[in-house]
């Protein structure tokens, strides 16, 4: 019985030691590119004179810096948008009965279905025309085809699970439909909405055939920045890397930060008990 | 302390009509029972009372008036919900503290502190005052779910089944206490139940409500001893009546009844010229007879009179039993003492007491009359009195 216990300890740590360097070896594959000079790219592996040529190039010598404040700007403006149009849209759908509610709920989740390379070309010639190529408003309003759904669909769940009578019992008491949305229903879909728009923030990120297309000339996303290195007729792989490992690295955090958040909100009610 | 006016009241959902043309008052100070089956539309009348529904037609009054456009924050009602409703990421006292904090009754803190403690020692709850909702049981919830109404001083508490969750003890405890509170603090109170001991125990009056409609409205004992149809009459009583389909037989100066199950039976009813003279109005011979199980009568003997039937069940509820005979295709229920000494299938003969029987319409199942109505009126016009 413990000899079985042992080898299935063994075999489960060995499972779990496999997926951990399938997972996160290209991770570390890019930070090891990061120290490497352009001469040794190639022809080494581990053992390698360690160099930070790649991060002064790409963090002093570009506009590095431009392109973060850029995603910033595009993937935080997508994401408020979407939080304060959404979750009303969200209370809506979960309260009220409306003609073709359901069909309303489902165009809004069909939104992520499309695949992004599909809309982005018709997409493209109406922004031209209106005016809102390679424009802040225009980056943050395509995003809303990313983190709109999310939000909606996972806060309307919360709003779901909040019975009805706790609002009636909130007006019986004396507050205002405004004071309710604050002081009791925000409380309570918080877990849901903080996820959710962590999620959306990192999606919005990550976006990358958007903002190639739809911009890149004056607003530069980092995901589309980073192609910049690969030149006419050299690659420099080790300033890719830099530029990579430094645009994935709010993602990472955010995701270490509120993992527990992120799992618990996104599976759990809101009114639970 | 207001006076409750529905006038014409009309609520819909759609094509359901949740109540239709409801007009009632409820007296200033008066503990007020809506009494029904589920699905009558008990919560909708209490949700048309604190405004959180508003009727399509008709007037809702507090205190004279008009309130239809008022919202429910302004109504100045207090209201315990049936899921309890609590606000789950507050604990206890602030769940109890809160309408003492909104605006509208907004009160100091040192105020709330003592309101709360007060409400908590009357709600036995004074330990839990910490804790989040999610950590109380159903019983203790829906004292918190009381606590925040009686908290603070309303025109009038609205309570849609406050006691249904508790255990049978402290259900006994706090309905006995509930009246007392309302006596205490003499303010209108306005309570929804489809249990008919609470019914009969808290309301100084009761409407009976069904599909959206009073069908009868006032104190316990009239409605008990004269429920104006069938559907009230089996409401109304537990055991529930028996209603026996029976013939009218007109002569030797009277009238008697025979059961259909019996027809070789035949009982002579004691003389009531009322009652009489109602039956010389009836287009049709056949009525129900509505018998309580406490004047249906066993006897293990043959008796002068009695129908024989054969123990169909024998069950006990608590203080009495409830003895079952199968006469004919009917289970007639009678009340015995717990303990008797009885066997399925055994013959059982049964009499009636005729003069404590409502008679009712076979066609309309409205009420006919019964023989004792005088003296059940003055009693009514006594409680009247009195309340």
């Amino acid at each position: 019985m413990t000899a079985q216990k042992r080898l299935y300890s063994i075999l489960k740590n060995a499972g779990l030691a496999i997926y951990a360097i399938f997972a996160l070896f290209p991770l570390l594959w890019m930070v090891l590119l990061t120290f490497k000079s352009d001469a040794e790219m190639l022809t080494t592996t581990f053992v390698f004179h360690p160099t930070l040529v790649n991060y002064e190039e790409v963090l002093l010598k570009t506009d590095y810096f431009r392109y973060i404040k850029d995603s910033i700007i595009v993937a935080g403006g997508a994401v408020i948008i979407s939080v304060l149009a959404g979750v009303p849209a969200a209370y809506a759908l979960a309260r009220y009965n409306f003609k073709k509610k359901e069909d309303i709920a489902f165009q809004i989740l069909s939104f992520k279905f499309a695949p992004e390379i599909l809309v982005v070309l018709p997409l493209y010639m109406i922004y031209d025309k209106l005016g809102l190529y390679d424009t802040y408003f225009g980056l943050i309003w395509v995003y809303q085809l990313i983190s709109m759904p999310l939000i909606i669909w996972v806060v309307r769940g919360y709003f779901e699970d909040i019975s009805v009578e706790i609002e009636h019992a909130a007006q019986v008491d004396g507050y205002s439909w405004w004071q309710i949305f604050f002081k009791i229903l925000v409380p309570l879909i918080r877990p849901g909405l903080v996820a959710s728009a962590l999620l959306c923030f990192i999606f919005a990120w990550n976006s990358f055939t958007f903002p190639l297309l739809l911009a890149g000339i004056k607003i530069e996303p980092i995901t589309v920045a980073a192609t910049k290195y690969l030149a006419q007729n050299t690659v420099h792989y080790g300033q890719m890397a830099v530029a990579a490992t430094f645009s994935a690295l709010p993602s990472i955090i955010f995701a270490i930060c509120i993992q527990k958040h992120l799992v618990r909100g996104l599976s759990f009610g809101a009114v639970k008990g | 302390m207001a006076k409750i006016e529905l006038i014409g009241v009309t609520k819909r959902f759609g094509k359901t009509t949740a109540l239709n043309n409801v007009t009632l008052e409820v007296h200033d100070k008066e503990f007020f029972v809506l009494f029904g089956p589920a699905g009558a539309g008990k919560t909708t009348l209490l949700n048309n009372i604190a405004g959180i529904q508003i009727p399509e037609e008709g007037m809702v009054k507090i205190g004279g008036q008009i309130v239809n456009q008022v919202d429910p924050a302004e109504r100045n009602v207090a209201m315990v919900f049936e899921n309890y409703a609590l606000y789950p990421h507050m604990t206890v006292y602030d769940n109890i503290a809160s309408p003492l904090r909104s605006p509208r009754y907004k009160k100091d803190e040192g105020y709330i502190k003592d309101a709360v403690q007060r409400v908590a020692a009357l709600m036995k709850i004074e330990m839990l005052l910490e804790r989040l909702p999610s950590q109380l049981s159903n019983g203790q919830r829906q004292r918190v779910a009381l606590g925040r109404a009686l908290v603070r001083e309303p025109n009038v508490f609205l309570m849609d089944e406050p006691l249904a969750h508790l255990d049978a003890k402290l259900r006994n405890h706090m309905r006995s206490e509930l009246k007392e509170m309302q006596a205490a603090f003499a303010t209108t109170s306005i309570y929804v139940t489809h249990d008919f001991m609470e019914a009969m125990s808290l309301g100084d009056r009761i409407a009976i409500i069904n599909n959206g409609e009073i069908v009868q409205l006032g104190t316990g004992d009239e409605i008990y001893y004269m429920p104006c149809n069938e559907f009230v009459a089996q409401l109304m009583g537990d055991p529930e009546i028996n209603l026996l389909s029976c013939r009218l037989v007109k002569g030797d100066g009277g009238y008697s009844v025979v059961w259909d199950e019996a027809p070789e039976h035949r009982m002579f009813m004691p003389a009531n010229n009322a009652l009489f003279d109602r039956f010389e109005k009836l287009s049709r011979a056949d009525i129900h007879m509505g018998i309580r199980p406490q004047n249906a009568h066993y006897h293990f003997e043959p008796v002068e009179g009695a129908i024989r039937g054969t123990v169909y069940a024998f069950e006990t509820i608590g203080n009495k039993s409830v003895l079952t005979a199968q006469i004919g295709d009917t289970h007639l229920r009678m009340i015995a003492p717990n303990g008797l000494p009885v066997n399925l299938d055994q013959d059982v003969y049964v009499t009636f007491d005729i003069d404590r029987a409502i008679f009712f319409d076979a066609g309309s199942t409205e009420y006919i009359g019964r023989f004792d109505e005088a003296a059940i009126r003055e009693l009514a016009a006594a409680q009247a009195k009195e309340a």
